[in-house]
């Protein structure tokens, strides 16, 4: 589970990224991240990765409590972690098997274990057999569905992508939220995305964010500034 | 390994400019080490020989000679006397002209001085054991290795000296230039080691190739100036072989230990191998750590 209590970020310069937002996500749990830009969708993510510290307030993920300041786990909490962006962060000079199995080897694990769990990931991915391919001879969806693929290898409980329909057509972005809704229900996933058409017709979870605050945390909502 | 074999193929330039600097600065270091082990057994060999060495008049008395003996032991600068009277002076002369019945024939043990044999406690003393034996009556000629000694001595200490300024800059060299290069290497993988730290990679994790690639360059520096300098020193075997005839053999004593440095032999050329391959490993070990620690920070 991942709470959010009375967390307030600010940013040295003094503005406001986040003003008081507490929320609950569950375990398997859908969510939409939505809001205009600047609303404090990233910090969310940021703070989730511990990549910032809140100002004020408390973040738990699991059993670690992610807004201490003394938390030195920080390997172990992104471990946990399965990130996707919108610029996809594909290594160009390393082909799709050891842009996925990055994720695998920074834990520690056999070689042989990588082999099978990078092919049964790029297999849900339908990516199978592309393993030696370079990023340069993908397509921009190609280059999202590795992201996901190293995303979601291994072990990881929760998802997060920021914007990973940000940079594709709205063809390849369904087929990009099919491979999350395959995924839906075995791991904790986090959207934050400006995408108005897959938040309404999915009917998820949307907390929707401005200037920093919730406005809205809707069960089965849509795209709703 | 692949990883960092990968790296140096791919930043050639940068790699090789890392090589030589750190090639360099081994070459150097090692041949002086080299030199210094030299010239610390030659004077450990000078050191062993009779320092000073005193001849007396034939008609000087043994008291007299023994008095003189005493005076010096109660100086404190002395570590052994050796006395050798007229026989054992005839006995030597016999051996050293044995080939030539002639001399001997020629020579009586009273006509032979008898002599004191000097070791000082430190080589700074002979001069003045030689300035007081010079002074003492029945005292025929005194004979000590003054230029041999004091010009190993003076060489010994300026090469240290300068070995130790020059150890210290080569040293800073290489650091600075080893962690420039590795800043670099850094710089152009920032997002694949961006990304490695979102995915929870440790920091050693992300340091690993980076050593091994200092390791690399250590290892092989190492090896490529210690093939060189012992490639060197077995092509002037001969002529050192010459220089240093009649000396059997030249070691370095440390605390507690004696090594042989002359003739060459495999545990002296050992000894160089893992000062050289210590001395590169450490100095690329410590500017990936520093250039990566300030990385990290």
């Amino acid at each position: 589970m991942i709470v959010f209590d009375h967390v307030i970020k600010k940013y040295p310069l003094g503005n406001i990224a986040l003003d008081d937002v507490s929320f609950k996500i569950n375990d398997n749990e859908f969510v939409f991240l939505v809001g205009p830009s600047g609303a404090g969708k990233t910090t969310i993510i940021k703070l989730l990765l511990r990549e910032i510290t809140p100002t004020k307030g408390t973040i738990t993920l699991g059993d670690f409590n992610i807004a201490d300041k003394k938390f030195t786990r920080i390997e172990n909490l992104r471990r946990q972690i399965g990130i996707v962006f919108q610029d996809f962060k594909i290594l160009n000079d390393k082909n799709i098997f050891e842009n996925v199995s990055l994720s695998l080897r920074v834990t520690g694990m056999p070689s042989a274990t990588i082999r099978t769990e990078v092919k049964e990931s790029l297999q849900l991915v339908g990516l199978s057999g592309k393993e030696k391919v370079f990023p340069a001879q993908l397509s921009a969806g190609e280059l999202q569905r590795v992201a996901i693929a190293r995303a979601i290898v291994g072990n990881r409980d929760i998802l997060i992508a920021d914007e990973p329909t940000g940079n594709l057509d709205p063809k390849t972005s369904w087929e990009i939220m099919k491979i999350f809704k395959k995924i839906e229900g075995k791991k904790t996933i986090i959207i934050a995305t400006h995408n108005s058409d897959i938040v309404n017709s999915l009917k998820k979870r949307v907390i929707v964010l401005k200037d920093g605050k919730i406005i809205k945390d809707l069960k089965k909502g849509g795209y709703d500034l | 390994m692949i990883e960092a074999l990968t790296s140096i193929r791919r930043t050639p330039y940068q790699s090789l400019s890392g090589f030589l600097v750190l090639f360099l600065t081994l070459f150097l270091s090692t041949g002086i080490f080299i030199i210094l082990t030299f010239l610390y057994g030659l004077l450990g060999y000078v050191e062993t020989r009779p320092q000073v060495t005193v001849y007396f008049k034939t008609d000087t008395s043994e008291s007299d000679i023994f008095k003189v003996r005493e005076q010096l032991i109660s100086s404190g600068k002395v570590l052994s006397i050796k006395y050798v009277n007229k026989q054992e002076a005839f006995k030597v002369y016999q051996q050293f002209t044995k080939d030539n019945p002639l001399l001997q024939q020629m020579v009586s043990a009273d006509i032979l001085p008898a002599s004191l044999e000097i070791y000082a406690k430190q080589p700074e003393f002979l001069p003045q054991i030689a300035e007081f034996l010079g002074k003492q009556p029945g005292v025929d000629e005194v004979q000590f290795q003054k230029d041999i000694v004091s010009r190993l001595l003076t060489l010994t200490s300026i090469l240290r000296k300068t070995s130790l300024v020059l150890f210290g800059f080569l040293i800073l060299m290489s650091i600075l230039v080893l962690i420039t290069i590795t800043l670099f290497k850094i710089a152009l993988k920032k997002d694949e080691i961006e990304l490695l730290r979102l995915l929870g990679a440790s920091n050693f994790y992300i340091q690993k190739p980076f050593l091994l690639e200092g390791f690399l360059f250590g290892l092989f520096s190492s090896l490529t100036s210690f093939l060189i300098l012992i490639g060197g020193l077995f092509y002037f075997y001969p002529f050192l072989t010459s220089y240093l005839r009649g000396i059997p053999a030249l070691s370095l004593n440390l605390p507690h230990y004696s090594l042989q440095v002359w003739p060459l032999n495999i545990i002296f050329l050992s000894v160089t191998l893992v000062f050289s391959l210590f001395f590169g490993v450490g100095i690329a070990f410590i500017s990936v750590l520093i250039s990566t620690g300030r990385y990290f920070k």
